[in-house]
């Protein structure tokens, strides 16, 4: 499974470095913007941080089209994986891309304290909220899919499971963004992120399709 | 179990085998194929032929019946019958900015059995070009790197969808080279569909014919070549009533018939007295698309 998920990785590697591209672009503007007397502003020291993940979310929605629209479930089941494994590709993956985007964020957010000053107490926690918070975004294209996949192969109760964890999820996400920061928000994002990991990786290995 | 799956046994068989989707179902199917074999499965557009690879290929999961590939299961949860099977499909889930050379490796740490030089012998034999990226080959081209991906790992039992659809007939005279050889030693089994007639006479020993999901009839190529004929004849008989014909046209005393067991329809116009009888040979294409005109009819009367 690693293997595979390593080669997806390698794979979806150039959109990756093309999405921090754009981001690190984005946030340079908005660092120089704000060191600008005449412009000046408050703005928190972890924003432009943010940047860098939300283009590893947005690759991991590229990936799952891609993923989709290749058919690599065949490709795949060619060899010795089987679906349980290959669920685990499937979320894994936007863990690894939104992870990797964490990653570049709190590069950029040290090399950047270099020139607008020490980081403001708690930007490292920030960011890793925002992480969470992407990666919960990022973990609700897969549910979709499955639930989406369990209703057109007629597996109605994996269905009727994958939608209401889905509107359960969007909800509980919308809640926990009331709680932000405190620590009840921070682990609200977290139940979101595994539960949507869990519910996806369960309901794969029932497809009773592989071709699509 | 050892990385070969058991040696006895058939190639394929499928035992009750029921796929069904709204508005549609296949079977129930039952097919056995023996090794050294090659079946050619000749249906219209929905007959339910890639339905059935999927399912022998672990892709799909039948909603009743088995499949077992030389005597191991087979699922998409199961691995042991996978090293005995190459599959052809009109999508292979390659990673299409990959280049062939690219796609081609990573296959070779991926799957048990893999050969680097057949791999190569077969794709320097096809000129599949090793650096052009996946989602810029030709259609011919993506058939030739399906067609290599599936034979690398020496599987014994060959799944081809639809091969050589849309091929021109240079590569698919060379596909069906590479395919006529594999099968040449007796032991790979192979199955393909197609509904590109020509093919049938150059590769298939059996022909099983699908139609809505049913297996119209099952037969030997040399059988069906040997018994259908097309005769025409003289006779004045307004109530004619011959065994076997599965066509008749008639003006006044002309008759011109099809028929898929001549020897007794021959005999029994001689018994008529028919007068002028001229007795052609059919290809397989033509016989193929009569049986799949006259499927249901065919099938009642072969029982």
């Amino acid at each position: 499974m690693l293997r595979a998920l390593r080669a997806e990785l390698v794979y979806f590697r150039p959109w990756l470095l093309g999405g921090l591209g754009i981001a690190f672009f984005v946030s340079t503007v908005l660092v120089v913007l704000t060191l600008l007397p005449s412009v000046g502003s408050d703005m928190p020291t972890f924003l432009p941080a943010m940047f860098p993940i939300i283009a590893g979310m947005v690759v991991s929605f590229i990936a799952q089209s891609y993923r989709s629209e290749e058919h690599r479930a065949r490709l795949l089941l060619a060899g010795p994986l089987v679906p349980r494994q290959l669920a685990g590709v499937v979320v894994l993956l936007p863990v690894c891309l939104v992870g990797l985007g964490a990653a570049a964020g709190a590069v950029w957010l040290v090399v950047a304290s270099w020139v607008t000053g020490p980081l403001e107490s708690g930007s490292l926690t920030t960011l890793g909220v925002l992480t969470a918070q992407f990666l919960a975004y990022a973990q609700m294209g897969p549910l979709a899919q499955e639930a989406t996949a369990a209703r057109r192969q007629r597996r109605h109760r994996a269905a009727v499971v994958g939608w209401t964890f889905f509107v359960a999820l969007v909800l509980f996400m919308v809640a926990s963004q009331f709680v932000l920061g405190s620590i009840y928000g921070n682990a609200g994002l977290l139940v979101t992120v595994v539960t949507a990991m869990v519910v996806s990786a369960m309901l794969y290995p029932g497809r009773t399709d592989f071709t699509r | 179990m050892s990385d070969r799956c058991s040696e006895a046994g058939a190639a394929v068989r499928l035992s009750g085998l029921v796929k069904r989707f709204p508005g549609f179902e296949l079977g129930p199917l039952d097919l056995t194929l023996e090794p050294g074999t090659v079946l050619a499965l000749v249906g219209p557009n929905g007959a339910g032929k890639t339905t059935t690879l999927n399912c022998m290929a672990g892709l799909m999961v039948p909603d009743q019946g088995e499949t077992e590939v030389f005597g191991a299961p087979v699922g998409p949860a199961r691995t042991d019958y996978r090293r005995d099977v190459g599959y052809v499909g009109e999508e292979n889930g390659f990673f299409r900015r990959w280049t062939v050379r690219r796609n081609l490796d990573y296959l070779e740490q991926f799957l048990p059995g893999w050969s680097r030089d057949r791999a190569r012998g077969l794709a320097d034999r096809l000129a599949l070009p090793m650096d052009k990226p996946a989602n810029k080959l030709s259609r011919g081209n993506r058939a030739k790197l399906a067609l290599v991906a599936a034979l690398a790992h020496g599987p014994r039992l060959l799944l081809l969808d639809e091969p050589t659809a849309g091929l021109d007939p240079v590569v698919r005279a060379e596909v069906l080279d590479v395919l006529w050889e594999i099968t040449e030693d007796g032991e790979h089994a192979v199955l393909y569909s197609t509904h590109v007639l020509s093919d049938i006479n150059r590769l298939a020993d059996e022909l099983v014919f699908l139609r809505d999901g049913h297996l119209v009839l099952r037969t030997g190529r040399d059988e069906l070549s040997d018994r259908w004929r097309r005769v025409s004849f003289r006779l004045q008989d307004e109530d004619l009533r011959l065994d076997g014909v599965v066509e008749h046209r008639r003006v006044r005393a002309e008759h011109q018939i099809i028929t898929r067991d001549a020897p007794a329809t021959l005999q029994q116009l001689s018994e008529l007295g028919a007068e002028a009888v001229e007795v052609a040979r059919m290809s397989v294409d033509e016989i193929a698309v009569q049986i799949l005109r006259e499927g249901h009819h065919v099938a009642r009367t072969e029982s």
